[in-house]
């Protein structure tokens, strides 16, 4: 009986293990993902350092991710507590700031060698040099830390700012120009650059007291080739991130990744699971068929073709994830000449354009409306919704509305300085107000009227300015309430020659033309308007306040947000970004059109994929799996 | 005959001159700022002081501060640039694309290197079909088979290469799943050795070819079949006949000789551009080839990229045209440059 039971049990268990394993679900793809996107590879892996290319930085974040400071699924900066084991503040008397940062033990490059603090030093003090400027490094580093300016000019032969503690710690003083910052954690971002990998055999970091300097023939004869050919390189390439690249086939413009077995994860020590990813080229004309016949499998942000892409999710096989673009489509104003120098002219635009329909037809559905500089996936929205649902101006449709807010600020006249009754309005306005402009009127008696004619500068090829042209240009209730908009089709160099008042490509471009202009904008983590409303005529006339609106409160919000608030006050920039984003509603120096939902797409055995806004593919993937390998 | 080709070859030289003088001039009169359009994606990151430290940098590194004449002249490479250096295209330095920040020699070459082949291919597969089917067609002028190739060939003349390929995908890759969509490599392939790996890519560019054939089968088709059919009425041809050589060395020997006349400056021309590429099929298929940078080239004013790009093509076009006049002379004793 004892055996018998036995046997029972036995049988049982063995049952049970058996439905188990049956039930396990069964991998139906191996563990890899092809990854399309629409730009290509050029195959510079040389950081951000030399190129921005998009599908470039996709490798490069997957190749590298072993920084001292990363920014989270908000985008807010944080210390990678993966790397760092240590990080300290120092505010110096001089008004410096020195920050302070220990590594972790037994951080490892691909190829298992360890990570040094000479190598966690060697970028930033490569991009201090002249040599890497000689080399086509766009960085300004130089500039920010202490002893950078001397080092770049060859009057000093170290950065004095940049110092080696021990084996494992290393310092970085920053300047005090550049401080305070709310953003200041991001001078203590540090990446790891494998030295001779980089510059070759004899060429060291060291500090002998007096702060880092490149030891050995560090001159542009002596590493141009190495750095150059590094750049370009992608065979057994040492990095330290969550894959490796094992292939660039720069016939077919493919990378291949594998994963990094010596990746120690993320800031929230999550490493990657999915074996393979190989990055190709894809066109918006055949994604489709390629993704139906397993060509590729990943499509990334999508703004086109979106609902092809719901399509194939309703047939089967595909599913898909949903993201607030950081970022948004705009109409921008030029604020000191013409019409939209006034704030009533901006505000009746706003009105006569239905910026949910707009964005809903624009976006085919996949749209919605921002009422500020701001996107819905930032931390600094989030923190704000409710202040900013409370007091932020929608500017909903309303062609009466508009016309009243023009009537109130004395848009009232005829071209003969009558009481108005139909046609374009015209405004007493003062010389100062009417300036160069060119559809000024000056009537007999001295009285110089303002037409409320808008010239528009639109980019060719837009589909943006078609709609615009038809839901705002030729909307049949701006005509009503005696606007006139004039578009013009540029390309868009010519566009911005005309924005920048650029006199050094021709003299025309430097007289203020047009008023209006369809642009697009970006946010990145670190939101810094600073110097984007400024007044000096110097910065002006480099590109800084594109919209010309010279407004003292909006200026020194802009800059207080990240130049007058410690970083640690969270609290107190909330605050400033709050007024700045409610002062820029009510001036309103542009009209957000529309900001994408991007989707992306991909097989539905891809478990767990989650993107955002400032979370893109190469964070998101590393807590995505294919449906039978791991969880 | 020599005398004859190093004259042509002076000429070359004068017209390359002129011709690299006007492209020169005419994309530097385009309002534009290359060092503004490259700092503008990190105007936010940076300071004013800092942005304008990098502007003036990257303007003198870009040497464009110095007049028009003196850059044309430091890119041909006959003033020394801003190192004291002779760098230009005469010293082998055909520029430096600021898009994808190299060399442009090291941009090309992949490229160019797929474009030959896959023209090299539809090229020749092209000349295979069209020469005979042309001939056939023209030796049984009116007949059924020679209407619906008129017909065929009208079609595929008028077609847009944009619509065939869209339309050989579909039915090709989605419907019958013969041929991957795009690309040229199964991605994430591991190649077991040289042979599989060219293997893989024939079956990557078999469409691509395929599409570029078929687009070209009807303008090439036509043009030999009204050639040979001008050769088959003339007197020589009615005389040959009567006394009685057999029709086929007739039609190849007699006829075909004479009507390749006309049709060689299109043949070369064909083979001239196995060097340039097509920028529709080049999109629409994912190659990487020399339409698709070209295209790029002047979307981001990437001047010096197509400048050089541009050059190129100038040098093969003349080459091409004393190819296309020494050949005349091969196939046509009467224009031979003897003395």
């Amino acid at each position: 009986m004892k055996n018998f039971s036995r046997i029972l049990v036995f049988a049982l268990v063995a049952a049970l293990m058996f439905t188990c394993c049956a039930v396990a679900e069964e991998p139906t793809h191996e563990n890899s993902i092809i990854y399309a996107s629409t730009t290509e590879l050029s195959g510079d892996w040389g950081r951000a350092l030399w190129t921005n290319n998009a599908s470039d930085k996709l490798v490069r974040d997957l190749m590298d991710d072993h920084g001292t400071v990363v920014s989270d699924q908000t985008g807010e900066y944080l210390i990678n507590p993966t790397i760092v084991k240590e990080y300290t503040t120092t505010e110096n008397e001089d008004g410096t700031k020195t920050f302070t940062i220990t590594l972790n033990d037994g951080l490892v490059w691909n190829n298992g060698d360890p990570i040094t603090v000479e190598e966690y030093v060697a970028e930033t003090l490569f991009c201090c040099s002249k040599v890497a400027a000689d080399l086509g490094v766009k960085s300004t580093a130089y500039m920010t830390y202490a002893g950078g300016q001397e080092y770049f000019d060859g009057t000093a032969t170290t950065v004095s700012g940049l110092r080696i503690i021990d084996d494992h710690t290393f310092s970085a003083t920053v300047v005090a120009e550049k401080l305070p910052y709310f953003y200041e954690i991001t001078y203590a971002g540090f990446n790891p650059m494998h030295i001779k990998s980089w510059f070759g055999e004899g060429i060291t970091v060291k500090d002998d007291g007096e702060g880092c300097y490149f030891d050995g023939d560090f001159t542009v004869d002596g590493i141009g080739a190495q750095v150059d050919a590094e750049r370009f390189n992608s065979t057994d390439r040492v990095s330290a991130g969550p894959y490796n690249l094992v292939e660039f086939d720069k016939e077919s413009l493919q990378a291949t990744l594998t994963i990094n077995p010596n990746y120690p994860g993320n800031f929230e020590g999550q490493k990657p699971s999915i074996e393979k990813i190989v990055v190709v080229k894809t066109t918006t004309e055949t994604w489709a068929d390629s993704m139906k016949t397993g060509g590729i499998e990943f499509m990334d942000s999508m703004t086109d073709d979106v609902d092809t892409a719901m399509d194939m999710v309703d047939e089967g096989g595909f599913a898909y994830d949903t993201f607030d673009r950081a970022g948004y489509g705009k109409l921008m104003f030029q604020c000191d000449f013409g019409p939209t120098q006034f704030v009533s002219v901006r505000h009746a635009l706003a009105m006569l354009l239905d910026r949910t329909e707009f964005a809903n037809t624009f976006c085919s559905g996949w749209g919605s409306v921002v009422n500020g500089p701001y996107g819905t996936g930032m931390w600094q929205y989030q923190e704000s919704e409710e202040v900013f649902d409370e007091k932020l101006n929608s500017y909903p449709y309303d062609a009466q509305g508009a016309v009243d807010v023009l009537v109130a600020d004395g848009w009232t006249l005829n071209a003969d300085g009558t009481e108005y009754t139909e046609g374009i309005r015209y405004k007493k306005v003062t010389e100062e107000e009417a300036g160069t402009y060119v559809h000024n009127v000056t009537l007999d008696d001295g009285t110089i009227l303002m037409p409320l004619i808008i010239e528009w500068s639109s980019s060719e090829n837009n589909p943006v300015s078609e709609l615009l042209s038809v839901m705002l240009a030729n909307n049949p209730d701006l005509t009503a309430a005696g606007i006139q908009i004039n578009q013009t089709v540029m390309t868009f160099t010519e566009l911005l020659n005309y924005m920048y008042r650029d006199a050094s490509q021709g003299d025309k471009y430097a007289v203020p033309t047009y008023g209006m202009y369809n642009l697009a904008t970006g946010f990145t983590p670190a939101y810094d308007y600073s110097y984007n409303w400024t007044s000096d005529p110097d910065l002006v006339a480099q590109g800084y306040n594109q919209n010309y609106l010279f407004n003292d409160e909006l200026d020194k919000l802009s800059m207080d947000m990240v130049y007058g608030v410690d970083s640690t006050d969270t609290e107190g920039y909330l605050k400033l970004f709050q007024d700045y984003i409610i002062l820029w509603n009510e001036l309103l120096p542009e009209i957000p059109l529309y900001s994408n939902i991007y989707v992306s797409l991909f097989p539905d055995w891809l478990e767990g994929y989650d993107q955002d806004s400032f979370w893109d593919f190469s964070s998101a993937i590393l807590y995505a799996n294919v449906a039978g390998y791991g969880e | 005959m020599g005398k004859y080709i190093l004259k042509r070859l002076g000429y070359i030289v004068v017209v390359f001159i002129i011709v690299s003088l006007l492209m020169y001039a005419l994309y530097n009169l385009i309002p534009s700022d290359p060092a503004r359009a490259q700092l503008e994606p990190q105007r936010k990151s940076m300071k004013p002081a800092e942005y304008e430290a990098m502007y003036n940098r990257l303007r003198e590194s870009m040497g464009l501060n110095a007049p028009l004449i003196v850059r044309y002249a430091r890119w041909l490479g006959i003033y020394p640039d801003i190192n004291g250096e002779f760098n230009g295209m005469f010293e082998g330095n055909f520029g430096y694309s600021q898009f994808f920040s190299q060399d442009v020699v090291q941009v090309i070459k992949s490229p160019m290197k797929n474009t030959i082949f896959i023209n090299i291919f539809s090229t020749i597969a092209a000349l295979a079909i069209t020469i005979p089917l042309g001939i056939y067609c023209a030796v049984h002028k009116g007949k059924k088979f020679d209407a619906t190739v008129g017909v065929v060939t009208i079609l595929g003349y008028s077609i847009p290469i944009y619509i065939i390929a869209l339309i050989f995908i579909y039915v090709f890759c989605v419907l019958l799943r013969v041929f991957p969509v795009s690309g040229t490599k199964t991605p994430g392939m591991e190649y077991a050795n040289s042979w599989q790996e060219f293997v893989d890519m024939l079956y990557h560019i078999a469409l691509p070819v395929i599409v570029m054939t078929f687009g070209s089968l009807g303008g090439m088709t036509r043009y030999v079949r009204s050639s040979m059919i001008d050769a088959l009425s003339m007197d020589y041809i009615r005389t040959a006949r009567a006394k009685g050589v057999k029709e086929k060395v007739v039609i190849y020997s007699h006829a075909w000789r004479n009507a390749l006349l006309p049709v060689i400056t299109s043949i070369i021309g064909w083979f001239l551009s196995i060097f340039s590429g097509s920028v529709v099929i080049e999109n629409t298929f994912s190659l990487n080839g020399m339409g698709k940078l070209y295209w790029q080239g002047l979307n981001n004013l990437d001047f010096e990229l197509v400048l050089a790009i541009q050059m190129f093509y100038t040098v093969v076009s003349l080459l091409g045209s004393l190819l296309i006049d020494i050949s005349y002379g091969l196939v046509d004793p009467r224009v031979r440059v003897n003395k």
